[in-house]
């Protein structure tokens, strides 16, 4: 009152600004923006909950279960309503925080109703830590005397500037919680399709379904390994792979290394060309390709695959050379021009060791292309001793009835060098070479 | 040592664009000159065209007397600094300095003993001794300098060329850089070409500046004769204005309490 009324002599314009300062209580800036950690986590976690509520929905309806169809959409309604009430709590707000433990309740009875009733298989228990879990958290969190306090309105500024400082180190917490939830489903999306392989070949017969890893045998791997046809399509595919590997290289560096530093007539249209091949399904090109050839007489043959696989390889390895090339300073070719190189020794002595890691990706890339092609091998090596290991392996299912033990092993054995060679060559792929040459 | 010269040299480019015009210049044995001008003004290209990386349109450039204009940049017995340093960022130190060694061809080959030695001695005269198995991203930004500079020396260069050496040091290394190069020269007594953009360096640094414009050379001269007796209004405008108001700027600074 006093500073209302000492203002009132300035007058006008004055007179309104004192007004409101005079009329607002202190700043209490804690008061107002503090929201307890564990509310804000909910509120981020809630929406999850709601979307993977509805997938489980949605399995349900596809599996045509009626009785989970409703309890599902139950647990979706209740989610939804919990996701409604968070976003309304807030201080002073306590019927909204009992409302949100009780329906909280509900929800958990409800998953645990749902998961007793139904069928029991991995995917069921996945829903049901989807539909408990959150409701437990929700119960836990907003129970807790800190929250109790924040949403009955009776907290001081000193409490709220306590409750700040703690939510540093809270949220940190959950949200590495949250990171950690988040990678997992990740790696078991990953992973599962690959178990299941692993598991198909690692069973006695041939089924598909059963047990996870309910017998063990490794009758499949030795029955693949000690079979002289997968030896023959391992070495077609080590020749093919290779020799793609070798001569795109040959191709690409130069190609790559050309298009980087040399201007010349047609050069942008040359490389829009090689960029017009890729826009190209790899069907359309199958037929010209087979006539092509047959002409040659090269089918049947591992060098035709290799034409073939350099050919379709070129125009990516050449863009991704020109790119690396491109970041090379030009002052360091000059500089070696200087020390006495003439443009082949620059080329090898100081380009060429410099984009090892550019190679080594290339490389990697040609070589997994050649490694892991169907539709050409098949098309143009029709003889069973020409196969490669992707058309062996088909081969395996349709000729020789449903041999699945064997192929899910042919196809771990075959993935085994693709592993290899990214774990040799992971050092390459992360190692910036050209930091430091210049300035930087 | 050796003088170079530059008769009626001329740099056209493709688009038409004439980067340096009729240029004739000559610079003695063992002297340092200093190719001054603001940025585009042709004064790079020139070393450029000396050093060998550019072509030249027309004219005539000769180290010590034989004509060099289609020599290739190795065997013109040049050493060159680049404004980047330009360090070969796969190579140690020691294989960065050494390289210009190993690349030599026929009489002027060396052995590996003689390489090292020289290797050695660079190290200590430019204090790199500690730090020649290190990469050069290892290095501060100055000892990347001193590597380029040891990298040009190394070969006991006839023309030692430099292209903004100093320009992506900070300030207080550029002063010791600067007086270092200078008594690097005293002593190996090369014949050297250094350009610049920046006035003070160029006043400080050199036996004889030469400054250029728009491709065109303006003048040349030991620096307080330039300063002195600037030829046009470029001239006037460019260096003797510029280094008048640094000097002003200084006695408004410090100059008021002596009064």
């Amino acid at each position: 009152m006093d500073l209302y009324e000492e203002d009132k002599c300035y007058g006008g314009s004055h007179m309104i600004s004192a007004k409101s300062v005079a009329s607002e209580p202190p700043d209490d800036l804690a008061s107002k923006w503090y929201v307890p950690a564990e509310v804000d986590s909910l509120r981020n976690l809630y929406p999850i909950v709601v979307a993977i509520n509805f997938v489980s929905l949605c399995i349900f309806v596809l599996r045509g279960d009626s009785d989970s169809i409703f309890s599902s959409s139950m647990q979706m309604i209740v989610s939804v309503v919990i996701l409604m009430l968070l976003s309304k709590l807030d201080q002073g707000q306590r019927f909204i925080r009992d409302g949100v433990i009780s329906i909280s309740g509900l929800a958990l009875l409800l998953s645990v109703l749902q998961f007793l009733s139904g069928p029991q298989i991995l995917i069921d228990f996945w829903m049901m830590l989807w539909t408990s879990l959150p409701a437990v958290l929700v119960i836990y969190s907003v129970s807790k005397p800190i929250v109790t306090l924040w949403a009955s309105g009776n907290q001081t500024v000193r409490s709220a500037e306590l409750g700040l400082s703690r939510n540093r180190s809270v949220s940190r917490f959950h949200g590495m919680v949250f990171r950690h939830v988040a990678l997992l489903h990740a790696v078991a999306f990953v992973l599962l399709p690959i178990l299941w392989i692993v598991d198909v070949a690692l069973s006695p017969g041939n089924s598909l379904g059963g047990e996870f890893f309910e017998t063990v045998t490794f009758e499949h791997f030795s029955h693949i390994l000690s079979s002289e046809s997968f030896w023959i399509w391992t070495r077609n595919s080590v020749i093919v792979s290779i020799g793609t590997t070798i001569l795109g290289l040959a191709l690409a560096i130069p190609a790559g290394y050309a298009f980087s530093r040399f201007k010349f007539r047609g050069r942008d249209y040359a490389m829009f060309s090689f960029l017009l091949v890729q826009m190209f399904p790899g069907v359309i090109i199958l037929v010209p390709y087979f006539l092509v050839m047959k002409a040659l007489g090269l089918l049947n043959t591992s060098l035709g695959l290799i034409l073939a696989y350099s050919v379709t390889a070129l125009p990516l390895c050449v863009w991704m050379l020109k790119g690396f090339f491109d970041t090379v300073p030009k002052e360091l070719e000059e500089a070696a021009l200087v020390d006495g190189c003439n443009q082949n020794q620059v080329f090898w002595r100081i380009i060429l060791p410099l984009s090892l890691p550019a190679v080594a990706v290339t490389a990697l890339f040609s070589f997994l292309a050649a490694w892991n092609e169907f539709l050409l091998a098949l098309t143009f090596n029709t003889s069973e001793e020409m196969y490669t290991l992707p058309v062996g392996l088909a081969s395996l299912i349709s000729s020789t009835g449903q041999a699945w033990g064997d192929f899910a092993a042919a196809s771990l054995l075959v993935s085994l060098p693709v592993v290899i060679l990214f774990i040799v060559f992971q050092r390459f792929l992360i190692e910036g070479l050209s930091a430091g040459g210049v300035k930087g | 040592m050796v003088n170079v010269s530059f008769r009626k040299v001329k740099k056209q480019y493709e688009n038409g664009f004439t980067a340096v015009n009729e240029l004739n210049l000559e610079i003695n044995e063992g002297e340092f000159l200093v190719l001054l001008g603001p940025s585009g003004c042709g004064k790079s290209t020139t070393l450029r065209m000396l050093a060998g990386l550019e072509d030249v349109t027309s004219g005539e450039i000769s180290i010590g007397n034989a004509k060099v204009n289609d020599l290739p940049p190795g065997a013109r017995g040049i050493g060159m600094v680049f404004q980047s340093y330009a360090l070969y960022p796969h190579m140690s130190i020691s294989d960065n300095l050494s390289f210009g060694l190993r690349m030599m061809k026929g009489e002027d080959r060396k052995s590996d003993d003689e390489i090292s030695k020289l290797i050695n001695e660079t190290a200590t005269m430019l204090g790199l001794s500690d730090e020649l198995e290190k990469k050069p991203k290892q290095l501060s930004g100055g000892q990347r300098q001193r590597v380029a500079l040891g990298r040009a020396l190394i070969k006991r260069p006839r023309v030692l060329l430099m292209d903004e050496p100093l320009s992506n040091l900070d300030a207080e290394l550029r002063q010791q850089m600067r007086i270092e190069i200078r008594r690097l020269h005293d002593e190996l007594k090369m014949t050297t070409v250094y350009v610049t953009h920046d006035q003070i360096e160029a006043m400080t640094i050199a036996d004889r500046i030469a400054v250029l414009n728009e491709g065109e050379l303006q003048q040349h001269g030991p620096p307080m004769e330039v300063y002195k007796n600037p030829a046009n209004s470029f001239i006037e405008g460019f260096l003797c204005a510029h280094l008048n108001e640094i000097v002003d700027t200084a006695n408004s600074l410090f100059g008021g309490e002596e009064e």
